[in-house]
């Protein structure tokens, strides 16, 4: 893009500039508009399976809902909280944000659409995850009240202890693949099964693996089953209890915006990303983005059918899940598969 | 240098390491019963490291040694006697154990855990890789490896108020101390582009710049601290007071061995070329050691922290040696190191013999009054252990510090030798009151017999060592000690 | 240009989130500052082209460490008129302290002003051609400071060993829950099925 904007007659440095704000610009605003979709998919999905109709009044099958919710709450006015820190009640949800839409600068749309192609993509993602924490953290403090402060509590222990099992689940692929480059580890997957399937979740060693960060993307989320850290019925509305107006609205987009990256996550590291399910030549002419979304939608399915039908797990069932389950089998899986690389690559050392 | 023949030099490292990680399973299966089982095990395996560093520090077939994993290690007659002395420490700390942590609180709870003989055989790993230590990240690793270690066992006893506090001073102290350390070995290899000791030697020798004598003052200060000499000492008496009787005998010993040859080393083969840089530096140090232990001991009631400044006063006494900076000054150093770890040694476990009839230990000095008639052999090897800190003549205690203040005599540091003989003097004065309270002061018969043999023996043959027929053993320690000496002075 | 002026941009906020780190007096904004001094140096990681390292220095430092840290942190009741109170007891060190970095300072530019400082410039190990940071890492790591890598991980052992032995003990009168038996459960043996006649009620 930046050839382009240099035929435009800008200087080198000029033209990178522009060129970087409006690849930024054509990720994050498609990314708001299907955080608004998704929030009404995520609606109905949910509305279905309770047997009820979900919203459908604001335009056709209520598909405005979403634009109705947001136009709402951002005509309300900002309460800050007298006893509160105000700078830092302010902050919170900007880092949130923020660090919800930072992460998808790595992520490989296609072939060739992705904004900064780096080969540590997978550590960035994992260093950019990491920092969602603080949000909720510093929301819950911030707030200087109970329930946000407990909630905030909950949140850090969470994601720090799930973020672990994430880390080795990463690592697994990360072998199987050989490089940290999103694009390339794609490209790995290419006919991986058998020179047919563009998968590794139906490979047998990763297959575990698969499922294992699939259920810690939903902890580290924080969504439903796992969503501790916002129980009504324990801690109202846990982090956000005392927000309002636009900085409640920012939690709620980088709530979304987080979840839509954790199945592009699982959609890219173990089931092929912007590559056709099948390596069939035919399939290969609906352009890759097509692919990657309508993976990243039967993840977000995924979410929604768990949200609906599971019941919210005991904060030491999370905590026992994470340490005592997740953690040893991760850990034992990374030893395995690097063993299998190992004699694949060398040969069997007897 | 392959990876197999570096493995083979770290054998000690290797058996430790293999077996500590065995005994940790053990204990996290068996629980608390089995921290004898543990104690036992361990024991063995720092008696078979001991054998291989025996091996290493007699066979003439290794008397050249060697350099491990590309010169970051380094196998040497120094490295062996010291490594000896650090799994003999070991060894008693982890032998004396069991009845004091039984005993505490009148027994009504069994603290003896599997894990406290596999934190010493692990802080026996990072020492042994102190002192081999040929490069300043394997030092920075060993030190670490050790520090971790003692931090948790100078808390070992978590429901004791002073153990607890030990453990936090010690621990915010000595991540101070770390990082002092690291800093300046930063600055060395900002300033001669090597983390390698003969590397930096090389370097040196075309003169020394500001950032790099920045580095060596603070990476000297970071092993002061370990080494607790004086400026750097504030931590000994409280941690040595309240951490647990067998881990203070721990500490008293081997991280001070360690440490010790760390820093002759680091002083030698790595700042060799530039003496006059620290030389001054090592002899505040020592002076001052000599002259706080000996006035700090003065007013001090409790047994263990009188000899958290006894420990202070002879390190300051070991660095005369180094201040000498030659190879009789190595020497002296390693003899002396060989009788202190002898006399602390005993005196600790004299220590831990002492307890009142409901079996609480006995740490008040007052309370030893009448010793020499409730337990006259135990009073007796109190004194000798007394009278050899003091270095007085007859006792073996005398021949180390004769030895330091030749080697500082033969280097022209007479005014040195001088002031450490008179602060000597000082230092005489509470070593003798503790021995006139045992036997000329009104008995106030608290201290009961000790039924523990182990002990017993083990006061024995430490009382024995120090005794004037320790002398019979000049020749041998003497001839080990010029041997160790010589292989840290080969790329002078 | 660009990489002069992130470099300006980022060291000048590390060195002043440093500086806001050690003179906030709320220990929380303290943690905070901090972290976005870590945050600044990972970028001037980047800037050096060590991006490995970089975002090891994020998922660590602040993902991990500098959370817990947190963590404790937001749990300390401060006491904000006491902290001010012990302001005076220390002025003395305080201007003594003062007084050594204007020293440091004096120095630091007299030394500067008598020309650059001569660091080494050979690398111990340099990197093989064309090897990316990880492989770079890597290759080191694992052959000639396999030693030393080892022996790390021994400390984090004992680290471990040592936060475990301090803290866990075991409780009195406490009834652990065994998973597999609840899992196990099944309706049947919790549950049944009656059809109670009306004013009888049932037996339990």
């Amino acid at each position: 893009m930046t050839e382009f904007f240099q035929s435009l007659g800008m200087t080198y440095e000029w033209a990178w500039f522009v060129a970087t704000i409006s690849g930024i610009l054509i990720i994050v605003l498609p990314l708001l508009l299907s955080v608004a979709m998704i929030v009404y998919a995520d609606r109905k999905i949910w509305a279905a399976i309770n047997l009820r109709r979900g919203p459908n009044v604001v335009g056709p099958f209520g598909l405005l809902q979403s634009f109705a919710d947001g136009l709402k709450v951002f005509l309300q006015e900002t309460i800050i909280p007298s006893a509160a820190n105000k700078g830092l009640f302010l902050i919170a949800p900007i880092i949130t944000f923020t660090v919800a839409l930072a992460a998808w600068a790595v992520i490989p749309f296609s072939e060739t659409a992705v904004l900064s192609n780096i080969n540590v993509g997978l550590l960035y993602i994992l260093a950019i995850s990491s920092l969602g924490v603080y949000g909720v953290v510093i929301s819950g403090w911030a707030s200087n009240s109970k329930y946000p402060f407990f909630s905030s509590m909950r949140a850090a222990a969470q994601m720090i202890s799930y973020e672990v099992s994430i880390g080795f689940t990463l690592i697994t692929v990360v072998l199987m693949a050989g490089t940290f480059n999103l694009s390339d580890i794609i490209m790995a997957q290419k006919g991986h099964i058998g020179g047919i399937v563009n998968a590794y979740g139906l490979n047998p060693l990763l297959f575990p693996m698969a499922v294992v960060f699939l259920i810690s993307a939903m902890a580290e989320t924080a969504r439903h089953p796992f969503d501790l850290t916002e129980a009504e019925s324990e801690l109202v509305a846990g982090y956000q209890t005392e927000y309002s107006s636009m900085s409640f609205a920012l939690f709620w987009l980088g709530e979304y915006a987080n979840i839509l990256l954790m199945c592009a996550l699982n959609a890219i590291l173990f089931w092929g990303g912007w590559l056709p399910p099948i390596d069939w030549a035919p399939l290969y002419a609906v352009p890759g983005i097509i692919w990657l979304l309508l993976k990243i939608f039967v993840f977000f399915f995924i979410f929604s059918w768990v949200m609906a039908t599971v019941p919210r797990y005991r904060y030491d069932q999370l905590m026992r899940l994470g340490w005592k389950i997740f953690l040893p089998l991760s850990l034992a899986w990374v030893v395995i598969v690097s063993g299998y690389v190992m004699i694949r690559d060398n040969g069997w050392p007897l | 240098m392959s990876v197999g023949n570096s493995l083979y030099l770290v054998a000690p490292e290797i058996i430790l390491s293999a077996s500590g990680l065995l005994l940790l399973l053990i204990g996290a299966w068996g629980g608390f019963k089995s921290a004898r089982l543990v104690s036992i095990l361990a024991v063995t395996a720092l008696f078979a490291s001991s054998a291989v560093a025996l091996e290493f520090l007699l066979n003439p077939a290794f008397a050249e040694g060697g350099d491990a994993f590309f010169g970051q290690y380094r196998l040497d007659k120094f490295g062996s006697l010291t490594k000896l002395l650090i799994y003999i420490s070991a060894i008693v700390s982890i032998i004396i154990a069991p009845r004091f942590f039984d005993n505490v609180a009148g027994g009504r709870s069994a603290v003896m855990r599997p894990e406290y003989p596999v934190l010493i055989v692990f802080a026996a790993i990072g020492m042994g890789m102190m002192v081999s230590a040929v490069d300043l990240m394997t030092l920075y690793i060993g030190l670490e490896l050790n520090s971790l270690a003692a931090y948790v066992l100078a808390s070992f006893l978590r429901n004791d108020e002073r153990s607890a506090e030990a453990g936090l001073k010690y621990f915010v102290l000595g991540g101070l101390a770390s990082g002092i350390l690291l800093f300046g070995m930063s600055l060395l290899y900002g300033f001669t582009g090597t983390t390698n000791f003969n590397a930096i030697n090389q370097a040196f020798e075309s003169g020394l710049s500001t950032g790099a004598l920045f580095g060596l003052i603070f990476v000297l200060a970071g092993m002061a601290f370990k080494i607790s000499a004086v400026p750097f000492h504030m931590w000994t008496p409280d941690v040595y007071e309240g951490a647990p009787t067998p881990v203070t005998t721990f500490f008293a010993t081997a991280p001070k061995v360690a440490a010790l040859a760390l820093t002759m080393r680091l002083a030698i083969e790595a700042f060799g070329s530039q003496i006059a840089a620290w030389q001054q530096i090592i002899i505040f140090i020592a002076l001052a050691s000599i002259v706080v232990g000996a006035a700090g001991a003065i007013g001090q009631t409790n047994i263990k922290r009188l000899l958290a400044y006894s420990s202070i006063n002879n390190v300051g006494f070991i660095l005369i040696g180094l201040a000498a900076a030659n190879q009789a000054g190595a020497s002296a150093m390693l003899v002396y190191l060989m009788i202190y770890v002898a006399m602390t040694l005993g005196s600790f476990v004299a220590v831990l013999d002492l307890r009142d009839a409901d079996g609480n230990q006995v740490e008040e000095i007052s309370s030893l009054a009448g010793l020499s008639k409730s337990r006259p052999g135990l009073a007796a090897a109190i004194a000798i252990f007394m009278f050899s800190l003091a270095g007085i003549p007859p006792l073996f205690g005398f021949w180390g510090k004769f030895l330091v203040f030749e080697a500082a005599v033969q280097a022209d540091l007479i005014l040195l030798a001088a002031l450490g003989i008179a602060a000597s003097v000082i230092g005489a004065f509470y070593y003798l009151k503790v021995i006139k309270v045992m036997y000329f002061d009104e008995s106030a018969d608290v201290v009961v017999k000790s039924d523990s043999k182990s002990h017993a023996v083990i006061i024995a043959l430490c009382a024995l060592f120090v005794s004037p027929l320790g002398y019979l053993l000049i020749p041998v320690l003497g001839n080990i000690a010029d041997q160790a000496a010589a292989a840290l002075f080969w790329a002078l | 240009m660009i990489q002069v002026f992130t470099f300006y941009l980022f060291a000048v906020l590390l060195i002043a989130s440093g500086a806001f780190t050690i003179f906030s007096r709320n220990p929380v904004h303290s943690v905070l500052w901090l972290i976005l001094a870590f945050f600044n140096a990972a970028g001037l990681m980047v800037l050096v082209g060590a991006e490995f390292i970089a975002m090891l220095l994020v998922i660590v430092y602040v993902g991990a460490v500098a959370v817990l840290f947190l963590f404790v942190v937001m749990m300390l009741d401060i006491d904000f008129a006491e902290l001010r109170a012990g302001f005076m007891k220390n002025v003395p060190l305080g201007i003594l302290l003062a007084i050594v970095f204007v020293m440091e300072l004096i120095f630091g530019i007299g030394a500067y002003q008598a020309g650059k400082i001569e660091l080494a410039d050979t690398p111990v190990n340099p990197a093989r051609e064309g090897a990316t940071n990880i492989e770079a890492v890597g290759e080191l790591l694992y052959t000639k400071y396999i030693f030393l890598f080892e022996t790390a991980g021994i400390i984090l052992l004992v680290a471990m060993v040592g936060a475990i032995v301090l803290t866990n003990r075991k409780r009195a009168g406490v009834r652990p829950q065994n998973v597999s038996e609840q899992v196990a459960r099944r309706p049947e043996d919790a549950t049944r099925n009656m059809q109670p006649e009306v004013g009888k009620g049932v037996e339990l």
